[in-house]
């Protein structure tokens, strides 16, 4: 490893550099290659930060792919945590296999947000979407209007690519199309080893990088076709 | 096709083109008819061809293109008819009805069949080759510049060989630019095609493509960079001499040339940073993605994770820390006063009026009418009436007359007369007879 421009952490604080990417990291952003400055600020300052975000009980993580990101400890809430919305979750998984696939290579890693469409809905099912995003409405086998469900489901897509866009997963380069970053490989963490899946997640779990339960407090837009009114 | 605009005005070529329905409408076997005409003009030097050797071409071609088709002849006929209509043909002798026509390419033919056929890109050797001619050219007309003394030679020595052959050289680097980018295209294409089918085994594929095209994008920037900083001054000179020389005409057209130059040495730096991201992308991916997971599993692994994943989900963690609050600046708080308007008094006192008793003093009035020996129910009116004001009289004749009946005694006429009240009214009249004492 080269030496640090940074020789004490008083340094590193007083770079120009260190607010915004300070904020980016507090909120979540994952700060990669393509960000230039910020990325080299942290690789450059790294050692001195590590130690400094312990004391805020979050752990600066550098992974091979080429990014940072800050993650909160299990046991410490000085910072908060949050865990990605189900809908976050399906569409990063499913970028995450477009950024795996060799034809998107083609296009210097844009994809367009039909094929993001056209991708989950063949992963999962156009049923299983929207149950999966819509779990109160939908829940034990209720019924919903198709259509009304389809756009809910584009909006909620649309909401979790513009979230997902904010955290430094993707940049959104306009209303169609999103270029795809390295960081996207931390939703295909659980399945990167050989081994088995279950015990890889249960180490995620273990390290605060992953959660199990669903505890978001989503509100639902009404889906129902013929509801009946709930007694 | 009935005119070619000259406007330069997009507006009008555009309004032009659509008043005169352009359109172009080739099948294969046409596009195939004309470049085996091209490049049989091209091998034997033609400059026409007589119509049998239309019709010899047609059929040889239609024998590749659509072989067994019927009666290749007189698809052959309606070929040319079909080219000819859409000016990719014209016929170049005058000798009508009285002989077989000879026919030649029109330069719309020429140049949709050298689109397909040239192998245009821009290589070291074409680009050197042209920048060199280019040079040379422009030295030319910056002499011919320094000698030139009238508007004639302004406009024959500097003026037309920069519009022609100096911007048909420019224009000759910029189609190689477009044909450049077409490969680029090709060799991104290529990459996707070779990794998708080989993987791991297309890596050194890739990467010689990566490089070789990388290598050529360096080379062409250099040698752009170099040659246009050339032409620039060179131009910029012969611009300096034309406004000394006060010829406009010849200004504008060295500062076209010039936009013109601009834009093949822009493409250059453009294309370079293009061409560098896309190579990190790449170049990150064969070394992250396609070397870390040699068996391809990892594509395969996440797809069955995110198709089960509905059924057992896990949720990434990330850092929530809210935006930084920004306190507003000190204000004096502005009490906003409460809506209201002065109270008033919406109920009015009643008016003290004198009481109306109008049916009383009518009864009354009446009897002293009787009384003082009125004969008729119209003398009875007048005298009542005339005390009692105007707005009351026709609503008071009625009761007058009812009180006349029931207080005099009265008698009636089977035909009553009508009688005159006042100036206003008229009565059917009785004769009264006094009061009614019974």
């Amino acid at each position: 490893m080269s030496a640090s421009t940074f020789q004490t952490l008083e340094v590193a604080l007083a770079d120009e550099l260190y607010p915004k990417v300070d904020l980016a990291l507090r909120r979540g952003r994952h700060i990669g290659r393509d960000d230039g400055p910020m990325y080299e600020y942290l690789v450059d300052a790294q050692a001195l930060l590590e130690p400094f975000y312990q004391r805020f009980g979050c752990e600066l993580i550098q992974q091979s792919d080429g990014y940072f990101y800050l993650l909160p400890r299990p046991s410490n809430d000085a910072l908060g945590r949050r865990q990605l919305s189900p809908g976050e979750m399906l569409v990063g998984q499913t970028l995450a296999l477009l950024y795996l696939d060799p034809a998107t290579l083609q296009h210097g890693g844009v994809v367009g947000r039909d094929a993001l469409l056209q991708r989950l809905s063949a992963l999962v099912g156009a049923d299983v979407l929207v149950r999966t995003l819509h779990p109160r409405r939908t829940g034990r086998g209720k019924k919903y209007d198709e259509r009304i469900a389809a756009e809910s489901v584009r909006t909620k897509i649309g909401e979790a690519v513009r979230r997902l866009g904010e955290l430094g997963f993707v940049d959104v380069l306009d209303d169609t199309r999103l270029r795809l970053r390295p960081a996207l490989m931390r939703f295909a963490e659980p399945v990167r080893g050989l081994g088995d899946r279950s015990a890889a997640l249960e180490r995620l779990v273990r390290v605060g990088e992953v959660v199990l339960d669903d505890d978001e407090q989503d509100s639902e837009e009404d889906l129902s076709a013929d509801e009946e009114p709930s007694s | 096709m009935t005119t070619s605009p000259t406007s330069t005005d997009p507006s009008r070529v555009i309004a032009s083109l659509a008043r005169d329905q352009v359109n172009l409408e080739l099948k294969t076997v046409d596009l195939c008819f004309l470049a085996g005409l091209y490049l049989k003009a091209d091998k034997a030097a033609l400059t026409s061809f007589e119509e049998d050797v239309l019709i010899d071409m047609f059929e040889q071609v239609c024998d590749v293109v659509e072989p067994g088709a019927e009666n290749p002849r007189k698809r052959a006929t309606h070929a040319i008819q079909r080219l000819r209509e859409q000016r990719m043909l014209a016929r170049v002798d005058a000798a009508g009805l009285v002989r077989a026509g000879d026919y030649a390419l029109t330069t719309l033919a020429a140049a949709l069949v050298q689109y397909f056929l040239a192998d245009e890109a821009l290589t070291r050797e074409s680009l050197t080759l042209l920048t060199g001619t280019l040079s040379a050219q422009l030295a030319e007309v910056l002499a011919a510049a320094k000698k030139a003394t009238d508007a004639e030679s302004w406009r024959s020595k500097v003026s037309g060989p920069l519009r022609v052959t100096v911007s048909e050289l420019v224009s000759g680097i910029e189609r190689r630019q477009r044909g450049l980018d077409a490969q680029q295209e090709e060799v991104q294409a290529e990459i996707a095609t070779l990794l998708s089918a080989d993987w791991l085994s297309a890596l050194e594929s890739c990467q010689l493509l990566l490089d070789t095209t990388t290598g050529t994008l360096n080379e062409l920037n250099a040698i752009l960079l170099r040659d246009t900083n050339q032409f620039q001054a060179l131009l910029q000179d012969i611009q300096a001499r034309a406004e000394a020389a006060d010829n406009d005409e010849a200004a504008e057209t060295v500062q076209r040339v010039i936009e013109h130059v601009d834009r093949i040495a822009a493409w250059g730096s453009v294309r370079q940073q293009a061409w560098s991201e896309y190579y990190q992308y790449v170049h990150r991916y064969l070394r992250d993605v396609v070397r870390l997971d040699p068996d391809r599993a990892l594509s395969q692994r996440l797809r069955d994770q995110t198709a089960t994943w509905p059924a057992s989900p896990f949720f990434l963690v990330v850092a929530p820390a809210p935006a930084m609050r920004l306190l507003r600046a000190l204000e004096v708080r502005v009490e906003r006063p409460p809506v209201q308007r002065p109270l008033t008094e919406r109920e009015t006192e009643p008016e003290w009026t004198p009481p109306e008793n109008v049916h009383a003093d009518i009864e009354i009035l009446v009897v002293q009418a009787l009384d003082d020996g009125a004969a008729t129910l119209a003398e009875v009116s007048e005298r009542v009436l005339a005390k009692l004001p105007e707005s009351l009289h026709y609503a008071a004749t009625g009761r007058i007359a009812d009180a006349a009946l029931r207080l005099g005694r009265v008698h009636s006429e089977h035909e009553r007369p009508w009688a005159p009240v006042l100036s206003r009214l008229e009565v059917e009249d009785w004769s009264v007879d006094g009061r009614d004492t019974s």
